[in-house]
């Protein structure tokens, strides 16, 4: 398949390689650098300055810390409850959403558009939001988490964008065969814009993995606590802060050190892993291939 | 593939009609599209139910907000908590470093990941673009903490950079204490941390683009240069404008967790931002009223630069939210 | 995108947790005011019936309070933690709780407060963490003015009031409202936790004495640094703030300065802006040029000044008993057998001198303090129940536990058991204690000084303290004064401004990206943004605290 490239094309390719394979171990190096701390002796870690270039001795003592917590089961638990309805929820709204968006003729949809996009700099702030969301009966539930953020304008406007992007011939025709905007939604534009929805799956999985700020305020109860929260109550917990008057706890504090970049792999390595999957739908001519087929 | 360019198109379309008066083009259009307006449903209570009913806790930015008296029952004081901001002895220098630190994170921030998804796009062997891919994308889900900590260490007098730096005749000083190092210090980290996580959607971007015009370039004997130039970049045009726009609308929002883990004292002249600044001040006291109001300032700049940037490139691309 | 446009504050006090996390936060303790010497004011109350505990209710209080830092990830709430089941049974009123993570208390008290669902009791910093102050909480209705509950219902608390009027007028506000059950430092030993701290062994082995003055210390550090290769003889945690524990006046103390307000004479002055802070900054510019202060001061934190000590780099700073001597004795030894940390005094111009000042807490430590709420319909329970804490059997059970649980008398001596001190669950006797005692942080009671004898495990930590009480701080310190709720923001935003200026000011000078003479130039500055109005109002509120 591959044809003749000129010299210029040949070396140009070189190039890239060699600069995305500079860009992979830099970027690659924060990851190392926590999972080898994580697994390194703790005094051995608190005197170390610079580079790691492996683990410091070998020890597991951080992990058994991490997961001695009683709340990190329940944690992974409410977190992954909170994700698979959460991201479920997102979807569906935001696709809702971005379809009718990106109608045209639809006489309201500029007015639709703005009123979104203000609500990306106006808001009423915590203690208005808090009082909907009591009013509405969420507080202490899980579900305060997933309803009062189930459109992310910011994804919501990149989802419309893309649904803009499918021609409008395929839609005409499916309109002839008498097909319905429920119908053109899921038979058309769903599938032609699987890259995208794939890349809306790992934003609102990321978000719904990693947020914490609103968990805290509107979930009481330590059994409903996301996995997020019950890592930065071990982070605290160990933190030199809490044990600033502590004189008997040297040890501690120095796992306290290792257990931190511990808490961040927990943390991070599973939603690492969603990535791969997403990727699946990042093929080139998925678009083409549909329309063919 | 670029047609976007709908929407102005719609409303233009929409106007000639006016001649049929509001109350029947209404009913025409509800008849129209009624299904559409169901499916639009959920989406307009969430925003109703989430967004509109709380907004009025906006007003504590024109009040002197007291827990008990709640929001509406709070003492009106006008603009005072504006004046208290703008009069600020520092407001110009944090105003100053504010624009610039944004300016640079756009300027050089901004296109990092286009490029890094265009350069992927060129790589043949699949292995290793979705590894290159995957890994570039890591530093986004490591904790600023660890960052920044990284970040100070390499910057240190003793630090991996410096021991660089020294060969090439720097002074070896600690960097971060040198006023004139924070912006690209600032910058350049954050491309690290953020350059894989936001060429995803022009990778996603990537794939609606005809492989066939790929296949006619070749044909012709164009480069990779210009198949760059001529199909890929355009290909994606329309998500890096949508990217514009939306970035314009963040630009003054600049996290204050990075610049407080990162400043210091010395550095304060060119790193001191409004975030940092207020979140020095709410230390001191508990302002919800005058952070709002220095919130609400940022929010209507960074309205009004989202508005320019959506007229911008409406006209340069043909693609903008409304 | 949205999480941007919270309210920047609110994100402000959410990070009280990512210092915590990054452990870079800072570690020092407010500064301090011993008592005052005036007149006491009478305490308020007569006497009262006594009360008997178990109290005999059938009513439940609500209790809101946050969980101490200790307990995180050992218990999830309050209702499991032994002590507060003890409490209830030895008060024999049941408790209901709101347990609020750790360091997460101001921003639940805020929510809390604006929904307007009051418990009964809530524990927390009134003095310091309510804006506006504790006279503004009573004002608008959220807590009680307790002064005639406490004089009917709460005879032990006055009781010791009476018996230490320099307590009573702290935990009073300037109008004479008692508004919470406070938590009180009972001895000297308990307020003074910090101080210089320098390599003992070091100092042997060069033949040098302990440094007394600015002279001894700089000949000590200059062998520090060309005898043992200590590449930053002395370094500071610089976060939040650069040379944070200066607010104490270490150092800065020698030339008769703080990092902050101070008394001289009678005289509120304010450190920065004395001539003595230009003489203390030529000195540690000094230093730095001369490679004696760490090169790295402006971004040193606690984890970097771990390593410092690590990697014998570094052979003094300013830190705290527990936190300082305690957390970095194991680490030198781990690399030097022979290594040992002190407590130095601290340092002076001439050789006899005492220093003017040091660190040293109030005996009215504001945390930790509980307020009956003002829509409580069992105030006068609540009272009693609270007064428990001042009483002798409440004194042991905060400050010791049960008996034959966590302490046995051994020759009248309290003495922590192994549960505590030893776990079996292998808890850090800090988490163990957090379970049945309230001595090792606070609550509404008066601290023992056999805690903290108990707790410092070390000889050096506690000659340290020995050494860091002697200081003539008494006589400089500021008492704990507070601005009107009206004068509070003026106050605060001209210090907001001050502050980065002195912080500016403090570290450009001493690295010598400016001139010394810009001192002049900044002293200026600080009179612009009004540095005489704050002085103004500290001098008001100083009057009105003396006739308290």
């Amino acid at each position: 398949m591959r044809r003749e490239f000129g010299l210029f094309d040949t070396l140009l390719g070189w190039f890239i390689h060699a600069l995305l394979l500079v860009l992979v171990i830099v970027t690659l190096y924060p990851l190392f650098y926590v999972a080898f701390a994580s697994f390194s002796d703790a005094g051995r870690l608190v005197a170390h300055r610079g580079f790691l270039y492996a683990p410091l001795g070998f020890s597991l003592e951080a992990y058994a810390g991490v997961f001695k917590n009683p709340g990190i089961l329940t944690g992974y638990r409410n977190t992954l409850f909170i994700l698979v309805f959460g991201v479920a929820v997102n979807l569906i709204v935001t696709a809702l959403g971005a379809y009718v968006l990106s109608r045209k003729n639809v006489l309201w949809n500029n007015f639709f558009m703005i009123v979104i996009v203000l609500t990306m700099f106006f808001s009423g702030g915590l203690i208005p939001l808090y009082l909907i969301v009591k009013g509405v009966g969420l507080i202490d539930s899980l579900w305060s988490t997933i309803i009062p953020f189930a459109v992310n304008t910011f994804n919501l406007i990149i989802m419309r964008t893309a649904f803009q992007a499918v021609p409008d011939s395929l839609e005409e025709s499916a309109k002839i065969d008498g097909a319905n905007h429920w119908t053109i939604l899921m038979r058309i534009i769903v599938p032609l814009s699987m890259p995208v929805i794939a890349v809306m799956i790992l934003y609102y999985a990321v978000e719904k993995w990693n947020g914490w700020f609103y968990a805290a305020i509107f979930i009481k109860d330590h059994k409903l606590y996301p996995l997020q929260l019950i890592l930065r109550e071990i982070l605290i917990s160990n933190s030199t802060e809490s044990m600033a008057t502590d004189a008997s706890n040297a040890d501690r504090f120095q796992i306290g050190e290792t257990i931190k970049y511990a808490t961040i792999m927990v943390a991070t390595v599973p939603i690492l892993c969603v990535y791969p999957f997403v990727q699946k739908y990042f093929v080139k001519g998925v678009m083409v291939g549909a329309l063919k087929g | 593939m670029a047609k976007t360019a709908s929407p102005a198109a719609a409303s233009a379309g929409v106007r000639t009609r006016r001649q049929g008066g509001f109350g029947l083009r209404f009913v025409r259009d509800f008849a129209l599209n009624k299904y559409l307006y169901l499916m639009m449903l959920p989406v307009v209570l969430y925003y109703a139910v989430f967004h509109y009913a709380p907004m009025y806790g906006a007003l504590i930015a024109f009040k002197d907000y007291t827990p008990i008296k709640g929001i509406i029952g709070s003492d009106w004081v006008g603009l005072a908590n504006f004046k208290d901001f703008f009069s600020s002895y520092y407001f110009w220098r944090i105003l100053k470093n504010t624009v610039l630190i944004s300016f640079y994170t756009l300027l050089f921030g901004f296109p990092a990941p286009i490029v890094l998804a265009l350069l992927l796009n060129e790589v043949r062997s699949r292995y290793f673009k979705s590894f290159a891919q995957t890994v570039s994308y890591i530093p986004h889900f490591i904790s600023l903490v660890v960052i920044c900590g990284m970040i100070v260490s390499f910057t240190n007098n003793d630090g991996v950079i410096n021991n660089l730096l020294t060969h090439f005749g720097y002074d070896g000083q600690a960097m971060l204490q040198k006023p004139g190092l924070f912006r690209p210090i600032y910058v350049l980290s954050e491309i690290w941390q953020k350059i894989g996580w936001e060429s995803i959607i022009y990778i996603a971007a990537l794939t609606g683009i005809d492989q066939e015009q790929y296949e006619a370039a070749r044909m012709d004997g164009a480069s990779r240069l210009k198949q760059m130039w001529y199909i890929t970049l355009p290909g994606i045009m329309p998500t890096i404008a949508i990217m514009f726009i939306l970035r314009m609308g963040n630009l003054l929002n600049i996290g204050f967790e990075k610049i407080i883990l990162l400043y210091n004292s010395v550095t304060y002249e060119t790193a001191d931002v409004i975030a940092s600044f207020v979140y020095r001040k709410g230390l001191l006291e508990f302002g919800w009223s005058y952070s709002s109001a220095v919130g609400l300032f940022n929010s209507v700049v960074n309205l009004l630069l989202l508005i320019a940037a959506n007229r911008l490139t409406r006209k340069l691309s043909s693609s903008s939210l409304w | 995108m949205r999480k941007k446009l919270i309210p920047v504050l609110a994100a402000a006090l959410a990070l009280s947790g990512l210092t915590a996390a990054c452990s870079s936060g800072g570690k020092s303790e407010q500064p301090s005011a011993g008592g005052s010497k005036d007149a006491p004011a009478a305490a308020a109350g007569t006497t009262s019936a006594a009360v008997t505990y178990p109290l005999k209710t059938d009513k439940t209080l609500t209790y809101w309070a946050e969980l101490t830092g200790n307990l995180t990830g050992v218990k999830g709430s309050l209702e499991e933690v032994p002590f507060f089941q003890e409490w209830q049974k030895q008060t024999g009123v049941p408790l209901k709780f709101t347990t609020i993570p750790a360091t997460k208390g101001k921003e639940q008290l805020t929510v809390m407060l604006a929904t307007g669902d009051l418990p009964d009791l809530i524990e927390f910093d009134w003095a310091k963490g309510f804006p506006g102050g504790p006279e503004k909480a009573i004002k608008d209705g959220y807590i009680l003015k307790l002064n005639d509950l406490l004089a009917k219902n709460a005879p032990n608390l006055m009781k010791y009031l009476k018996e230490h009027p320099e307590v009573d007028k702290m935990v009073k506000t300037d109008n004479g409202s008692y508004y919470v059950f406070p938590f009180i430092r009972g001895d000297d030993y308990l307020k003074v936790f910090q101080g210089p701290i320098i390599r003992k062994d070091w100092l042997d082995e060069l033949g040098l004495p302990v440094p007394e003055t600015i002279d001894d210390w700089y000949t000590a550090l200059k062998a520090f640094k060309e005898k043992k290769g200590a590449t930053a003889a002395i370094s500071f945690v610089g976060q939040p703030r650069p040379l944070n524990d200066f607010t104490n006046g270490a150092f800065a103390g020698a030339f008769g300065v703080t990092k902050d307000f101070y008394l001289d004479n009678g005289t509120i002055k304010f450190g920065p802006m004395e001539p003595g802070y230009k003489d203390f900054l030529a000195t540690f510019r000094k230093w730095y040029a001369e490679g004696l202060l760490d090169k790295n001061i402006a971004t040193v934190d606690t984890k970097a000044m771990d390593a410092n000590f690590a990697n014998n780099a570094t052979g003094a700073t300013v830190g705290n008993a527990g936190g300082g001597i305690g957390r970095w004795q194991p680490i030198v030894q781990g690399k030097d057998p022979k290594a040992v940390l002190i407590g130095a005094p601290y340092p002076v111009l001439k050789k006899g001198d005492i220093a003017p000042f040091g660190q040293k807490d109030f005996a009215y430590s504001t945390a930790g303090a509980v307020a009956i709420s003002a829509k409580s319909k069992n105030a006068e329970l609540a009272v009693k129940m609270l007064d428990y804490g001042y009483t002798e059997a409440g004194h042991m059970l905060f400050n010791f536990g049960k008996e034959g649980v966590s302490y046995k008398m051994d020759n009248g001596y309290p003495r922590y058991t192994d549960l505590l001190m030893k776990n079996p669950d292998k808890l850090a006797p800090s988490q163990a204690m957090g379970l049945y005692i309230r001595g090792n942080y606070n609550g509404p009671f008066v601290q023992d000084k056999r805690y903290i004898e108990q707790y410092l495990a070390l000889q050096t930590q506690r000659d340290a303290v020995a050494t860091w009480q002697k200081t003539d701080v008494d006589k400089h310190q500021l008492p704990p004064i507070t601005p009107t709720p009206e004068e509070s923001t003026e106050f605060a935003k001209i210090m907001n401004d001050v502050n980065t200026l002195v912080d500016e000011m403090t570290l450009k000078i001493i690295l010598g990206a400016e001139s010394l003479d810009s001192f002049d130039a900044y002293v200026n500055k600080m009179k612009s943004l009004k540095i005489a109005r704050a002085l103004e109002i500290e001098k008001a509120a100083l009057d009105r605290y003396n006739k308290r």
